[in-house]
């Protein structure tokens, strides 16, 4: 194309981008970026490849389940060009290593997957000078731009403030549909294509929101907050902070059930061994029981309120849903009014079925 | 007729599916769609706006013909466009997934 030709493959070789997440958006990400001869891909993932991640993070197949994710990343990366130089951080991107990681790197794009680190990747951007290239997804929809402080509007200056813990469900609560992080994620390739190459319109200042349901595309104009902690005109914030604290949150699903009471899948699964009186309390969803169910009672968490008469106050009850995030409202419910002996199973079937009874499906 | 279209985690807390058309009398702002809204849906009070303050919650934009409208008054009046139903006011709302 006239538009790359020889000096934009150049450029394009003399890249250095990070990826910071080999899941989701990460993986189509990954496999553009090296597809289309970036010269240096850094990609940085604590985890390791889990089979409920397939359905979505294209880089891993189901034989590198258990494998670190940057291990399998790089590797699919060199299978499409192994003249691409891969730079792996197996490590969580933390105030402790951010900056020096990101220092390394023309243009971030971010493929994670919580508030705490998408705020600390936006902080080091703007800190080192860095353009962020933006997704999130959630169900069907999507979000996408590009933060290019100064000039352009920073994270902050969208979303000064995270949701408190709980009000917006992570993926693995509200789930998302497998191909939309493809899409967004071949949104933030083409973007950071397009910065690399100097070509095009970028999203800058612009806002792309999806919904795959209805296959619509909105675009909408973002401003800069001239009042933005990081990237205003009078800066407060001039280092990398405890984003986990900022946000309120040790990790989203754990924050939901800190200071419940809790009961441990092995320890569930030796008091019913036992022959204890235990009530099973699932709320989650009717599709969600069709996927994989424990014996005992359901009544979805929207309707607990109405329905709380239904159950027995004189049996120990542990409340369960996929992960135990929304257990943990179950439980803080029925704690509020009344129900002394109620426990949230930790970690939710998906737990029981990692930990106790491996014949259970996780999703 | 005004259409306000919600984040998903909004449309399943008040049990909708696709954007919400609203009728609202007086003037057509950005509190009186809020609520209007509100009063059909009272589970999303406190989720878009501060239950006592009625401020926008910080993680919430209101955007509408494209524009960022989160910053102006609540009570100034949203563009034609959005009291004549053509395009809609939009919530728009902090995702983290990836």
């Amino acid at each position: 194309m006239p538009e790359v030709a020889l000096e934009g493959q150049e450029s394009l070789k003399a890249s250095r981008v990070l990826c910071v997440g080999a899941g989701g958006l990460g993986s189509p990400v990954a496999l553009y970026l090296a597809a289309a001869g970036v010269g240096t891909l850094g990609i940085v993932d604590f985890d390791v490849v889990d089979s409920t991640n397939l359905q979505r993070q294209i880089i891993h197949t189901s034989a590198d389940v258990g494998r670190p994710k940057v291990e399998s990343a790089a590797e699919k990366v060199r299978a499409i060009n192994p003249h691409v130089e891969v730079e792996s951080f197996k490590t969580s991107l933390s105030s402790d290593n951010a900056l020096e990681i990101v220092s390394g790197f023309d243009i971030i794009v971010d493929g994670t997957d919580n508030f705490a680190t998408r705020y600390l990747v936006n902080d080091a951007c703007v800190l080192s000078g860095k353009t962020y290239v933006y997704a999130s997804v959630f169900r069907f929809e999507g979000q996408a731009t590009v933060f290019a402080a100064p000039d352009g509007p920073c994270y902050r200056c969208l979303y000064p403030e995270p949701p408190p813990p709980g009000m917006v469900p992570s993926c693995a609560e509200g789930g998302v549909l497998g191909v939309l992080p493809g899409l967004l994620g071949v949104i933030q390739a083409t973007e950071a294509i397009k910065l690399i190459l100097g070509s095009g319109t970028s999203l800058v200042g612009r806002l792309l929101l999806v919904d795959a349901l209805e296959m619509s595309f909105r675009e909408v104009k973002l401003r800069k907050n001239p009042d933005c902690p990081v990237c205003g005109e009078d800066p407060t914030l001039h280092e990398l902070i405890d984003y986990e604290e900022f946000c309120g949150t040790r990790g989203e699903e754990r924050v939901e059930s800190s200071g419940i009471p809790e009961i441990q899948p092995e320890e569930l699964h030796a008091r019913l061994d036992k022959g204890d009186d235990i009530l099973l309390l699932d709320v989650r969803e009717q599709h969600e029981r069709e996927i994989c169910r424990l014996p005992g009672q359901f009544i979805p968490l929207g309707d607990l309120p109405e329905r709380v008469h239904e159950l027995d106050s004189s049996r120990l009850i542990v409340a369960y849903c996929k992960v135990g995030a929304r257990s943990a409202k179950a439980v803080e419910l029925l704690r509020r009014i009344g129900y002394r002996r109620v426990y949230n199973l930790a970690g939710g079937i998906n737990a029981w079925a990692e930990r106790v009874d491996p014949s259970l499906p996780r999703y | 007729m005004i259409r306000v279209v919600m984040p998903a985690h909004l449309r399943t807390l008040a049990r909708i599916s696709g954007e919400v058309t609203l009728e609202v009398s007086g003037a057509v702002t950005q509190r009186s769609v809020l609520d209007a809204l509100e009063e059909r849906y009272p589970v999303l009070r406190g989720t878009i706006r501060d239950h006592a303050t009625k401020q926008r919650r910080p993680f919430i934009r209101f955007f509408a013909c494209e524009e960022d409208r989160s910053l102006d008054p609540p009570d100034e009046p949203l563009p034609a466009a959005v009291v004549s139903g053509k395009e809609p006011f939009l919530v728009v709302g902090a995702i983290a997934g990836g």
